[in-house]
């Protein structure tokens, strides 16, 4: 099983290490075989809004970057990962980038967003941002899916318990 | 020169859309409700390619205005890379010492694609958390389901009289010295939603847009 964990190079902390640290390991165990992918604010350009993804050739952006290779071997992965820093409760804008250029495999996403000084209004920002339309657009944009798993980390234990759960999901 | 006794209104436009954004057009329609004989305006527009960060004098921009309008599309139920690119980059202008107006208030106008502007409701969410970090007066937000009709119709006389009511809004907010808390506003298009998804059914029949893989969503209108 191929999983696809992409993260915000740019924002590395001791939390953010130890979460890709702790989530690789726990899919590795799982059988998963995982690449990672480390992108930074200058590796991606953000979407144009021109719809072309949409309209004249699905689900391929017009500003070629690194995204969009990743984005011709999507098929294989069964699951994407995305590991963001959260600010305002809202992925990084690298993140952001990433996601609306459709990297996102169509079988398991999963969001991972971390801070160590977020508070409750930004998590649950965060939560209902990530999950709760997933499946109920009006149209399905290359870079969602109707089924996604979020979680937040405010800390080193946060970590340990989000793998915990992941074991289960990810069988 | 900026007058001094002037309020200051920073516009700041999220789109990349250039001169076909709906959120243009959205932004001069308050911009033109400010007369310049009484506001030092100030306007920028993000950026898709950036050497470092945004410039300084664009987050100096941000930093000294009275009042701070965003006006952009929804991108993913939040904000667009680039929007949320300028907001971290002045964030850290911010943390790093740099001097801002505490008493700025902000403003939003959000634009969306699809029929219900209650969709923009996380875009309004992060908005606020934005505000509440940096201690800046969030006002309000004026959301708007399907941008691009919006912008059709808005000149068909006697409609869309809800989104004049709205701008005017929040023209008389800038003015006033009000602190007092305020509700957004939600604009529907005016083509009823039901239309609008039959126009997205047939491009999806003609195979020119993503399939959706579950069944059709009843749009609560």
């Amino acid at each position: 099983m191929n999983t696809l964990l992409v993260l915000d190079k740019d924002s590395k902390t001791k939390l953010s290490e130890d979460l890709k640290a702790k989530v690789v390991r726990t899919l590795e165990e799982k059988g998963h075989c995982v690449e990672v992918v480390e992108l930074g604010k200058n590796d991606v350009s953000p979407c144009l809004g021109c719809l072309l993804c949409l309209t004249k050739h699905p689900g391929e952006c017009v500003t070629k970057d690194i995204v969009n290779e990743i984005r011709k071997n999507v098929k294989k992965y069964s699951a994407t990962f995305y590991l963001t820093p959260l600010l305002f409760g809202h992925f990084s804008s690298t993140i952001a980038n990433v996601i609306a250029k459709g990297t996102g495999s169509h079988n398991w996403q999963v969001m991972i967003g971390f801070g160590e000084d977020i508070n409750d209004e930004e998590k649950s920002t965060f939560i209902d941002l990530t999950a709760k339309h997933r499946g109920k657009a009006d149209i399905i944009h290359p870079g969602l899916n109707s089924q996604v798993d979020v979680f937040v980390s405010r800390s080193i234990e946060d970590n340990t318990i989000i793998c915990e759960t992941l074991k289960t999901h990810a069988g | 020169m900026l007058d001094e006794d002037k309020k200051i209104i920073c516009f700041v436009n999220g789109s990349l859309r250039g001169k076909r954004a709906s959120s243009l057009e959205f932004l001069n329609d308050v911009e033109l409700r400010l007369l310049d004989t009484e506001y030092n305006k100030t306007f920028l527009t993000v950026k898709a390619k950036l050497k470092k960060s945004y410039p300084e004098n664009m987050l100096k921009s941000i930093a000294c205005a009275d009042a701070i309008v965003f006006v952009f599309p929804l991108h993913n139920y939040g904000l667009p890379g680039a929007l949320m690119r300028l907001l971290e980059d002045y964030y850290q202008y911010i943390e790093a010492g740099n001097k801002y107006n505490k008493d700025a208030k902000v403003y939003m106008v959000v634009n969306c694609g699809f029929p219900r502007p209650e969709t923009n409701e996380e875009a309004i969410r992060v908005m606020k958390n934005f505000s509440r970090r940096l201690s800046l007066n969030w006002r309000f937000a004026i959301c708007i389901g399907t941008g691009p009709v919006v912008v059709m119709t808005k000149k068909v006389p006697f409609f869309d009289l809800k989104l004049k009511r709205a701008y005017a809004e929040m023209v008389s907010d800038i003015k006033s010295d009000s602190r007092e808390k305020r509700d957004n506003y939600l604009i529907k298009p005016l083509i009823p939603a039901p239309i609008l998804i039959m126009i997205k059914n047939y491009y999806e029949r003609k195979g020119q847009m993503i399939q959706r893989n579950h069944k059709p969503q009843q749009t609560k209108e």
